[in-house]
């Protein structure tokens, strides 16, 4: 059985500024399939209205994939065969439903004044409708045989599969050129999404965030450990709401200053049957941590007078 | 079953309702005090926040001209000047130090940028050529998202500050070649700084980019004030977050940011330089 949790907190610097809160943050559960979505709107002048952008972006993403699992045992001896192809036409799908939420939504709320005073006429009209709207966007899928998730712009997937190591999985590419911002609303997003496929090992809990989770860290292993930490309190959701929250809220406001979001999806019978291994994780995580400090402090040079 | 939750912070829209979590919470960020959000128990603890980070290169001519009085006073400088770092760090950014020393060969103090509150300075020796050139190529080696500047947290680009006695002893403008290719190095705070006689400051403004940003030190008082000049200003001007906007309030790009904090530090540093206290101390190289 799957469960699940998402939240999202506003930066520190939104809070200074006035800003709204740009990511959104959702997760579904079905008895056969489990979605963990984020996305985070750009937030900068052209993309005024990005914090609607990424709330529609995880809708969009959801009804996506509940359109793609509608038939559903004819999706799951489909899917195997044809992963790459499959996500791609499930990003496509996600694309297309976020352009129809916001061409809706400029439909019923037209640019205002106040909207349009802070460009020049010709600088407003350089803008695509799209462009107002522009967010990223993370989703993790579970389902009972395989796991899959899609990805634009910045974000971070990470999943705990039986072996209890939490790993980013993220493997291709289709084609993120450097130096160029992936977004929801580029003409050519279809071609600028990443994705993974995995069908040969049994998910415990997968984690979708935004990146001012990620930037919160000082490390790389310390963000990993993290989510085996959380992992390890999955068994008692109910308590562990408000350490999660605090938690985030704690992130944001002496990190990076950044929104952050978090969604999470979890099979609660591998919860339960690999709560030993977790835990030992957890440990053996500390311990590694105090060794990489200490060999982190160990001078190359030393004193030489 | 289908449980579905959509967190949306603007209009705390709640898709279903089927999940507990107060959507309230969502809006409620702006913690009173850091007490108010540590639970005693608090299990996600053992991962520590970390804060906005800046990286600080220091490369550190160590050729045998700077034996003596030179090398002598830059040791005892260093030594003072971390805790002068760690004030800057002290309001909202984190200060990491990375230090490369280069004579005849290039080696780097600690193997990673360290936080500036568990740096401890390694007294330097001098001996050897001065392989500048080595030393701009190691620094763009490590100067990467794979290597030095690995950290989540990373949020400026670095400050690079260069010391030196005397000429390069091998092709440093190959070596510059290479690091002018990478983009830590465009976009990050650049100073130098020439220590004695024998250095030659348009090599380092050849680093630097610009003459602004390039001091000199002729004696042991003045180069314990050049240190310190540059390292501090350079610190606080790389943590600063800046957003520019022009006067018809356009937003202004990366390379504008960064070239208004460049220009920044040129003019403060020289702002410093021509207020400093006068110098009664002995040259450097008197009586060398």
């Amino acid at each position: 059985m799957f469960n699940g949790f998402s939240h999202s907190v506003k930066g520190a610097s939104h809070e200074k500024t006035g800003l709204v809160c740009q990511d959104s943050s959702a997760y579904k559960v079905t008895d056969n399939y489990a979605v963990a979505v984020v996305a985070d709107g750009h937030g900068s002048k052209k993309h005024f209205r990005s914090n609607m952008g990424s709330k529609f972006a995880v809708e969009a993403t959801i009804e996506a994939i509940d359109t793609f699992f509608g038939d559903y045992d004819q999706f799951v001896s489909n899917f195997p065969k044809n992963h790459r192809m499959i996500i791609r036409n499930i990003q496509k799908q996600a694309i297309y439903n976020w352009n129809l939420k916001v061409n809706a939504h400029v439909e019923a709320n037209p640019v205002t004044e106040e909207e349009k005073s802070k460009f020049t006429e010709e600088e407003f009209a350089d803008i695509p409708q799209a462009s107002y709207y522009g967010t990223t966007l993370i989703a993790g899928v579970a389902a009972n045989d395989f796991t899959f998730g899609l990805q634009i712009g910045d974000g971070t997937l990470v999943a705990l599969f039986d072996d209890g190591e939490a790993v980013m999985p993220m493997e291709y590419n289709e084609a993120a050129p450097a130096n160029v911002t992936a977004s929801m609303c580029n003409s050519n997003a279809a071609s600028m999404f990443s994705g993974f496929y995995v069908e040969n090992k049994k998910l415990i809990a997968m984690y979708a965030s935004t990146d001012g989770l990620y930037t919160s860290f000082g490390s790389e292993n310390d963000f990993l450990d993290y989510h085996t930490i959380i992992t390890s309190q999955l068994s008692n959701l109910e308590n562990f709401k408000a350490v999660i929250i605090n938690n985030l809220t704690k992130r944001s406001h002496y990190g990076t200053e950044d929104d952050i979001s978090l969604s999470c999806v979890y099979d609660t019978d591998m919860i339960a049957d690999n709560m030993d291994l977790i835990l030992s994780k957890v440990e053996e995580n500390k311990k590694r941590a105090a060794e990489r400090k200490a060999a982190l402090l160990t001078k190359k040079i030393d004193n030489f007078e | 079953m289908s449980n579905e939750n959509m967190t949306e912070p603007v209009v705390n829209e709640n898709t279903s309702g089927l999940d507990d979590f107060e959507p309230a919470a969502a809006e409620n960020t702006a913690p009173a005090a850091a007490s108010a959000l540590d639970f005693d128990d608090d299990p996600l603890s053992a991962t520590g926040v970390s804060r906005k980070s800046l990286v600080i290169f220091f490369l550190i001519d160590t050729s045998g001209s700077m034996k003596g009085k030179k090398m002598g006073e830059l040791n005892t400088v260093m030594e003072e000047l971390i805790p002068e770092i760690r004030r800057v760090g002290e309001a909202d950014t984190e200060v990491k130090v990375a230090v490369l020393t280069f004579s005849t060969e290039v080696r780097w103090m600690y193997s990673t940028p360290i936080a500036i509150e568990d740096f401890e300075w390694a007294r330097l020796r001098a001996s050897g050529v001065t392989s500048m050139g080595a030393a701009f190529k190691e620094l763009s080696l490590r100067m990467s998202r794979n290597s030095y500047l690995n950290s989540p947290s990373l949020s400026f680009a670095p400050v690079i500050f260069l010391m030196t006695d005397g000429y390069p002893s091998d092709d440093y403008r190959e070596g510059l070649k290479e690091l002018q290719s990478n983009s830590w190095y465009k976009f990050g705070l650049k100073a130098a700084l020439g220590i004695g006689d024998e250095a030659n400051d348009d090599v380092l403004a050849e680093f630097t980019g610009s003459k602004d940003t390039v001091v000199h030190a002729y004696s042991g008082t003045q180069l314990a004030q050049m240190i310190k000049i540059i390292a501090v200003t350079s610190a606080q001007i790389g943590s600063k977050s800046m957003t520019l906007s022009d006067d018809s309030g356009h937003e202004l790009g990366e390379e504008d940011v960064f070239s208004a904090k460049q220009k920044l530090l040129g003019q403060q540093i020289q702002e410093l330089v021509s207020n400093k206290v006068e110098d009664n101390d002995v040259p450097f190289d008197t009586g060398w």
